[in-house]
This record gives structure tokens, sequence and C-alpha cells, in this order.
């Protein structure tokens, strides 16, 4: 036990004494964080549409309609003459021109479909995603308005929003897995090191028992995960918000499986590296597959199908799953218990393999 | 006196070479024991078998009284280990690594007293990493003592080291073995094994070849002195050989070595020779013969190549 507690301190020392140690556990996830919440959150949450409206059509539909638009909080409508706006937009200075042309009243009233032209520029890709979604929406709507069920126009511009979570809130859970699985692979690296200058050699020549080496490694790495995951809790919390709207002890559960998970993977890593300089290729070859397959930085749905098989074997993805679920309530990629079988899978697997690989010397 | 380390028909094989080659011998309490040879003559192997830190493929081992083979631990908690090489923790201070393997084991020696032993009091809160070759080495030395060992085991403990350095780690080991501790020390330094050590093995393709006390080995294989110098120009090894009183000679290049029985018939004749042919000589001395001689002649080799 007084080994224990002494092997504890040096490794804290050993590593509270390494700046890159530092900068890697602690300063990069909140980087990650802060970068990427600067691009999302500033470049969508609060942003607005310059659209023009060009009314050709003095039916009170068509007033009906400019008002519909009026009231989307996202849009800053100007109207104007055809050419004037048409003009604007390939200036720049619209993002969409909508026209209601002479006779769209009357072609409704005729019990006809009448037609609302949309221009834009297709090469502004991203905002046009954003743009006709709302449009359409809002016609929608009057569409449904028109057709009796109700009269007047209700434009309900949460429903566009609440299907899905901020960028932010799926990004941070991602970031924190993300990390996990970072402290869990280069932990084995100071190990590594042990071996290579002898040191654990040296260990092996007193009575140190290797059970106690090992258990202070995993108390170790288990603190600072713990560390790492309140951080970037408070960070995405304070300055973006982020909740946390689960149950804490299935997130304290979740960091210390999928930090044991990640550990046990490190170890059967080094089991197979000779010394650092191999080691590392092979930390990289294991984790950036992980970092983009895992749906830590966008959802897997957008990932192309034949990637499907990879990424639903990778350890990260029920992580990152299982935290998001835990942390901000997103709908559930997989149950509880399957993300929970897959991690302690992937754990015994890597238990086994370093067991009957890892070296002392 | 008692033996504390008995080893009997050792033998370790890696792959083709016989790394241990049946090697038996005995240490007694309270002596300084070396093993002589060349790197690669098995001398670490043989160690760290007796350590405890690696298996033999045959042989027995007894430490204290204890079969390493079957109680490792209960060894290792009553001795004391310097391995060739060792960097430690780079980041903790001397107190600190004192201090974490001091946990290791039952009781503990004060780190305090251990600095002052090996003279480290300068350098107490200095860390690892930022420690010259020596002072690491006395360090080294202050770990292997942390239990209070009944034995203490050094490998190659001067290996690269400059004088200064190497007389400290000297004294030290000297004062260890005043306090009554047994010694094994590993060396390819002949000073160091002559000065040291109260007997010495010689070791040599993984086989012990001798067996006795330094000055014994020397003079049971030589009861005659050396001439060492380098010649000017090449000459005959018949004639330096059949140099009056000469017995056994060695040229190397240009540097020559003569074993005689006589010293001044010898002198004399190279003398005459040398003055004889015109044949400069230069470096010139005379020594009484050393470990390396004796090494020299049991194997036809010098210690360090």
């Amino acid at each position: 036990m007084k080994a224990f507690r002494y092997l504890l301190l040096a490794n804290a020392r050993q590593f509270l004494r390494e700046k890159a140690a530092l900068f890697w556990t602690f300063l990069f996830p909140i980087f990650f964080i802060l970068i990427f919440g600067a691009v999302f959150s500033g470049g969508m949450d609060n942003v607005s549409f310059d659209v023009g409206l060009v009314i050709e059509d003095d039916s009170a539909i068509a007033q009906n309609m400019s008002d519909a638009f009026g009231q989307v909080t996202a849009f800053k409508m100007t109207s104007g003459q055809r050419d004037d706006e048409l003009k604007a937009l390939q200036d720049g200075e619209r993002r969409a021109v909508l026209v209601l042309e002479q006779g769209f009243g009357e072609t409704i009233a005729m019990g006809g479909t009448a037609n609302i032209s949309v221009y834009y520029d297709p090469t502004q890709s991203s905002s046009v995603q954003i743009l006709l979604p709302i449009v359409q929406k809002v016609v929608d709507n009057i569409d449904r308005a028109l057709s009796g069920s109700t009269p007047r126009v209700q434009l309900n511009e949460q429903t566009l929003q609440s299907h899905s979570l901020r960028a932010i809130d799926y990004l941070v859970p991602g970031i924190l897995a993300m990390a996990l699985m970072q402290l869990g692979l280069f932990a084995v690296a100071p190990i590594v090191v042990d071996r290579e200058n002898k040191v654990l050699k040296r260990l092996g020549a007193t009575p140190l028992k290797r059970s106690t080496m090992i258990a202070s490694t995993v108390v170790f790495n288990l603190i600072v995960a713990m560390m790492q995951a309140a951080l970037i809790i408070i960070i995405a919390r304070v300055v973006f918000h982020v909740p946390m709207m689960g149950n804490w002890l299935y997130l304290i559960g979740f960091i210390v499986l999928g930090t044991l998970t990640f550990l046990a993977m490190g170890y059967m890593l080094s089991a197979f590296a000779k010394n650092q300089q191999t080691l590392m290729p092979l930390i990289m070859f294991v984790q950036f597959p992980m970092m983009f397959l895992s749906g830590i930085f966008f959802p897997l749905e957008m990932m192309p199908g034949f990637l499907r098989p990879i990424m639903d074997a990778m350890p990260l993805t029920y992580l990152g799953d299982s935290i998001r679920q835990v942390m901000v309530e997103s709908s559930a990629m997989h149950a509880h218990l399957i993300n929970i079988g897959v991690l302690a899978g992937w754990f015994m697997v890597c238990l086994i393999v370093a067991v009957r690989f890892f070296r002392w010397e | 006196m008692s033996a504390v380390i008995e080893v009997k028909n050792l033998r370790k094989v890696y792959g083709d070479i016989k790394a241990v080659d049946d090697v038996s011998f005995s240490v007694a309490e309270g002596e300084i024991f070396g093993m002589l040879g060349p790197n690669g003559a098995g001398k670490t192997t043989t160690m760290e078998i007796v350590e405890g830190i690696r298996n033999p493929d045959a042989g027995k081992v007894l430490v204290l009284g204890i079969d390493v083979k079957h109680h490792p631990r209960k060894v290792k908690t009553n001795i004391g280990v310097q391995l060739q090489t060792t960097s430690l923790y780079p980041r903790l201070t001397v107190r600190e690594v004192l201090k974490l393997f001091g946990s290791f084991f039952p009781r503990a020696v004060s780190g305090e007293r251990l600095i002052k032993l090996v003279g480290l009091e300068e350098s107490r809160n200095k860390r690892c990493a930022a420690l010259s070759g020596g002072q690491q080495q006395r360090l080294s030395i202050a770990l292997a003592l942390v239990n209070n060992p009944k034995i203490l085991f050094l490998d190659e403990p001067t290996s690269g080291l400059d004088p200064q350095s190497r007389h400290n780690i000297w004294s030290v080991i000297e004062y260890v073995r005043k306090k009554g501790k047994t010694v094994f020390i590993t060396t390819h330094y002949m000073e160091e094994a002559e000065r040291l050590c109260d007997r010495v093995a010689i070791i040599d393709h993984g086989k012990i070849i001798a067996v006795d006390k330094p000055d014994k080995l020397i003079s049971q294989h030589f009861q005659e002195q050396a001439i060492e110098f380098e010649l000017g120009q090449k000459i005959g090894e018949d004639e330096l050989r059949s140099l009056a009183s000469v017995t056994n000679m060695l040229l190397e290049e240009r540097k020559v070595t003569l074993y005689s029985n006589s010293i001044p018939t010898t002198i004399m004749a190279l003398m005459d020779m040398a003055k004889q042919k015109g044949i400069e000589l230069t470096n010139l001395y005379v020594r009484r013969a050393t470990l390396e001689d004796v090494f020299l002649k049991l194997t036809g080799r010098r210690i360090r190549e």
C-alpha cells in the first residue's frame, strides 16, 4: 500500500512536470471545443439572411405571404422591383430573392397551383441549405392554411430547430470521448520509455509486485480522466451553455469504462512496440481512424455507407454515443446496454492480448 | 566464513550462444567478489540470474541460503541491485526517487543518510535528468542500498566514468564492505578488480577460467615482470624472443610486451640489440604483471579490444 501511494505520487510528479503531457491532456481538448464552438455558434446561431421579396400581385394572399416571410427572424426581408432585387442578388447583397408573380392570388382562388420563384446562387451551398427549408416551411404553412384547416398563417420557427441539437451540443460529448481515448492510448508511452530505459527492469529487482505497478498507473489515469472530463464539461457549460442533462453517476461510469478500455488498448499496442519511436505511429494508426469514423465531429449518417462496418466496430463510436446520450440526451444510436457491452468486449480483448504479449524488458 | 551466494552448474542459452556455460562459484560473507571479463563474456547474465531477474536454463542458485528460483521476492527483499544502465525517472528529484524506492521494501534506510553516504548532498533536490553520469551512478548505488541489503550487486559501476568519479565510487564500495556487507561486482577494468576485489573470477565465453585472489592469480601465472615499449621499425619476433631471460612475449603492431624473469638482464640485452641495429625504442617502461596479463595468457586476447 505504501508502494502504491508512492508510485501514484511519482506518476503525478512525472506528469505534472512534463509540459507536453499537460498540454495534450488538458489544453488540447479545450482548444478543440473553443475553436469548433466559435465556428459553429458564431457562424450559425445568430445569422440572418438578406432575402429580397418581389410582389407583383396585389391579392390578399400575396400580402399574407409577404407578412409570413417577414416573421421569419432568420430573414432580413427587403421588398423591391424584380430587376433591382435580382441585381442585388448578383452583387451578393441578397442570399435569395423570392418572386410572387402577377396572377398568384388569382391562380389560387381558381383552385390552381401558384408558383413562388426562388432565385439563389447554388455555389453558396451552405446558406442555401439552411435557407431553402425555411422558405419551404413557410410555403407549406400557407398552403395548409389555404386548404382550410387553419385560418391564419402561423409560423412556428422553433419546430425548425428543435429536432436537431446545436452543433456544439453534439460536439462536446464527442470531444470528451476523444480526450479519454487519447489519454488511455498515450498513457502507455511513459511505460514504454521506462521499459526502454530499464526502469521496469530495475523495479523488477525489488520486491515490488507488478500488479501494484499496474494498479497505480490505472488509478492515476482514472484520476486524470476525471479532471479532464470536469474541465471539458465546465468550459463547455460556461462558454457555450452546453447542458449536463443526464445522471452524473452514469457519466462517471462511462468515463471509467472508456478510460479502462482505451488503457487496455494502449497496453496492447505497447506490447507490439519495441520503443517509443515505434509506439507513436502505432497509436496514430489506431487513433486517427477512430477520431474521424466514430461520429465525434459529425453524425455518422453523413458518412458514406461503405464505411459503416468500420464505424460500427470502433469502440469510440460507442463511448461517444453513450456520453452524448447522458450529457445532452441526444437520440440514442444504440441502447446503453449495447454501448456498455461493446466497450467491455473491447476491454476484455485488449486486456487478454496485452497480458499475453506484454514484455517487461 | 559462510557462503552467502552459491551457484552450481548454471546455464543460459540464447539461440546458438551459450551466454552462461556451466558456471559454478560461491561468494563468502563480507568479501568483495569480482567477475572480470570482456563485454559479452556472460558477466551480466550470470549476475542477473543470481539477482532473480532472469531465469536460468539449468543450475541452482542459493542467495543467503534461499533458492532464488522458488523465492525470488524473498531474495530481492534482502539484496541491493545496481543495473548496468538505468536512467531513472528523469523528472523526479534525488530525494523523491530514494523515497519511492524505499517504499518498495518493508524497512528502508533514510534518504538523507544515503545521500550523505554517496556524497550527493549538493544535488539532493536536483532532478535525475540534470545529474552527471557520475552522480547518476552514485544515486544508483544509493538506491541499491535503500533496503540496507546484506549483499550488494554492482554491474560495471564505473563504466564510462572519469577517474575522479571512479575513485568516488570505489571509496563508497570500500565503505560498504567495511560495514560488513558482501559485494558482488562485475567489471572489465583490471585496476578496479585488482584494487577492490578480495577474489576475482575471470570469465570468458560464458565459462569461468580462473578464480582466486588477484595477486595469487598473477603470481600463479607470472613469476616474471613485464617490459613494454614501442618499436621505431619492424623487427623479427624471434629476435626479441631470444633475448636473455625472456619467457614470453606479445607483439601488437609496433607495441611489444616482453615477460622476463630477470629485468636487468633483459633490458641490457635489449639495449645492446637496439644500438647494434639502430632501432629506436620509445615509451619503454617496466611493470609488474597484472590481471590483464593473466587474461591475455589464459585467453590469448586482451580484455578490451
